[in-house]
């Protein structure tokens, strides 16, 4: 089972997303766990979480969650903002999935 | 940033994209360090934290006081003469006690970032900051004036240094009790922090009577009289609301979340704004601020920030583009509820430079267009928050207990769709000219 967390502001914008990138995962028939978090909660489930993907807009917060959580192992990194844009499913899920060693 | 900017004409473009590198530069990446920085995270995850309870507590405002005629008189009916004691009490547990609350989510939140105890930090807090209220030795009562927003200064003050003295003091391996092996975490937890509590306890004791001795027995007043009521003053202003609107945007240009970035400091001035005028409400007394919390997300951030509810709608009335009308409806119905992500980074709004003017201006005039209306008592001042996901219209009436809320909504829509439109045309005229260029350039 693969553990996807997408933090924003709020967990709103990003809420939008997990709903297309669960669709993609049915599609490739995938097993993912993936959820929308926002920053203030996000401690609460750094334990469950593979990659970590950041909206573009808090990509200010990268550095500082890199030297947080990936000394745990998990994988952090920024969704593409076209990407992100356009709430496509698919390519952040690809992206995502790529990111698992 | 894999982005293309988009080049207007050979001079126009060119100084637009040497202040786009400068900001890029020097002014983004301080921007980013700012809406990382440890204390400011914790302030805004603690406001964040009690969000909830204080939205319940203006509602329960809004319903004791709702402006209907007959409104009191039927509830009276229903419920008695104590009708709105429930909407009291629920205030009481709630808005009244801001500062409490906040003073231990904010301390949690800070020590947690340290990945220290956050329970053991937030219950320090709370009691450092208990010792510092003058209690009236009448009744052993503990200021009810001083509990709620105008005690917010001295909360966050108390929790960030609090928890800095404590977290240090458990950093120091001499002071951290270790309990052997078998012992349940919660018990060897609270043992863990022992040392630490008490000498940040005698610490904050010892600060009291300090303060006490040099004539400063009423810590709280004394805070708000020189330091939160003028810096309040200022916040209520015409010129400090166009300031953050306009810094809002430009850090939202750069693709930046210029709301949690500036939501330390926006929270800490406007709340308090904006429960002087819950409180006046509440007590029938007409509102003092026309700047509050809920003046913003009701009349400028219609949509999301930039009021992009009024480019969608611009884009639906003049828009012809197919590529522009699909990605207006994908960002139509999270826009309703003032999410516009889709449409800022979709556009894309971010770092687009025929965009840029509305976005910015748009909500600089909205500001204008209803301050103005407020000041010259067109529309009544708001007085109940409401949650920024609010959608427009509904938000217009909860704010401000009034149609006249909705009216200036409407008014603001419509002047945020003309402002908009030109730069629709303009943007689709040019990607329309891009697009012939370049098959020009392909069939050579």
């Amino acid at each position: 089972m693969k553990r996807i967390t997408l933090v924003c502001g709020a967990g709103m914008s990003t809420s939008l997303l997990v709903v297309k990138m669960e669709q993609a995962a049915i599609k490739l028939g995938v097993e993912a766990k993936i959820l929308a978090v926002a920053e203030a909660e996000l401690k609460h489930h750094i334990e469950n979480t593979d990659v970590l993907l950041l909206g573009p807009q808090v990509r200010f917060l990268l550095n500082k969650y890199k030297a947080a959580y990936e000394p745990k192992g998990i994988v952090v990194d920024v969704i593409n903002s076209i990407d992100y844009g356009m709430m496509n499913g698919e390519k952040v899920l690809n992206y995502a999935l790529s990111l698992f060693k | 940033m894999a982005y293309e900017i988009i080049i207007i004409n050979k001079t126009g473009g060119i100084r637009m994209k040497k202040i786009i590198e400068f900001l890029e530069k020097y002014f983004v990446p301080f921007a980013g360090k700012v809406g990382a920085q440890r204390h400011l995270v914790a302030i805004r995850d603690g406001f964040v934290a009690i969000m909830p309870l204080i939205l319940v507590g203006s509602l329960a405002v809004l319903f004791n006081n709702l402006p209907i005629p007959g409104w009191a008189n039927l509830m009276k009916s229903i419920f008695g003469d104590q009708w709105n004691s429930f909407g009291g009490t629920l205030w009481n547990g709630t808005f009244a006690v801001m500062s409490l609350l906040v003073v231990f989510t904010a301390s949690y939140n800070l020590a947690k970032s340290y990945e220290k105890d956050g329970l053991s930090a937030g219950v320090v807090s709370f009691a450092s900051l208990l010792m510092l209220y003058a209690g009236s030795a009448k009744d052993w009562a503990i200021p009810f004036a001083f509990l709620g927003a105008q005690g917010l200064f001295v909360s966050l003050f108390v929790a960030l240094v609090s928890t800095e003295i404590f977290v240090k003091l458990m950093n120091n391996k001499k002071l951290v009790i270790k309990m052997p092996d078998g012992v349940p975490p919660a018990v060897s937890r609270s043992f863990a922090a022992l040392l630490p509590s008490l000498i940040t306890l005698v610490i904050f004791g010892a600060l009291k009577i300090v303060l006490t001795d040099i004539g400063i027995p009423d810590v709280h007043n004394y805070i708000f009289t020189i330091i939160q009521k003028p810096l309040l003053g200022l916040a209520s202003s015409l010129g400090a609301a166009l300031l953050v609107v306009f810094l809002l945007h430009l850090l939202w240009f750069f693709g930046l979340h210029g709301a949690n970035i500036l939501l330390p400091i926006t929270t800490a001035l406007f709340l308090p704004l904006m429960s002087a005028n819950v409180d006046a409400f509440a007590a029938g007394k007409p509102a003092p601020n026309i700047i509050t919390s809920s003046f913003f997300d009701t009349f400028v951030y219609m949509g999301g920030a930039g009021s992009t509810i009024c480019l969608l709608a611009a884009i639906f009335i003049v828009g012809r583009r197919e590529e522009n009308k699909a990605k207006a409806k994908l960002g139509l119905a999270p826009s309703l509820f003032n999410i516009n992500e889709p449409v800022l980074f979709g556009m894309p709004l971010v770092l687009n430079p025929i965009y840029v003017i509305p976005f910015i201006l748009t909500p600089l005039v909205l500001t204008l267009t209803s301050y103005a209306a407020i000041a010259a008592h067109i529309v009544p001042k708001t007085i109940a928050l409401v949650h920024w996901t609010m959608p427009p219209i509904i938000s217009g009436f909860l704010a401000t207990g009034s149609v006249m809320g909705i009216a200036l909504q409407l008014v603001n829509l419509a002047i945020g769709i003309i402002i908009y439109i030109p730069f629709v045309i303009v943007s689709e005229k040019y990607a329309k000219d891009s697009e012939i260029n370049t098959s020009k350039t392909l069939n050579m």
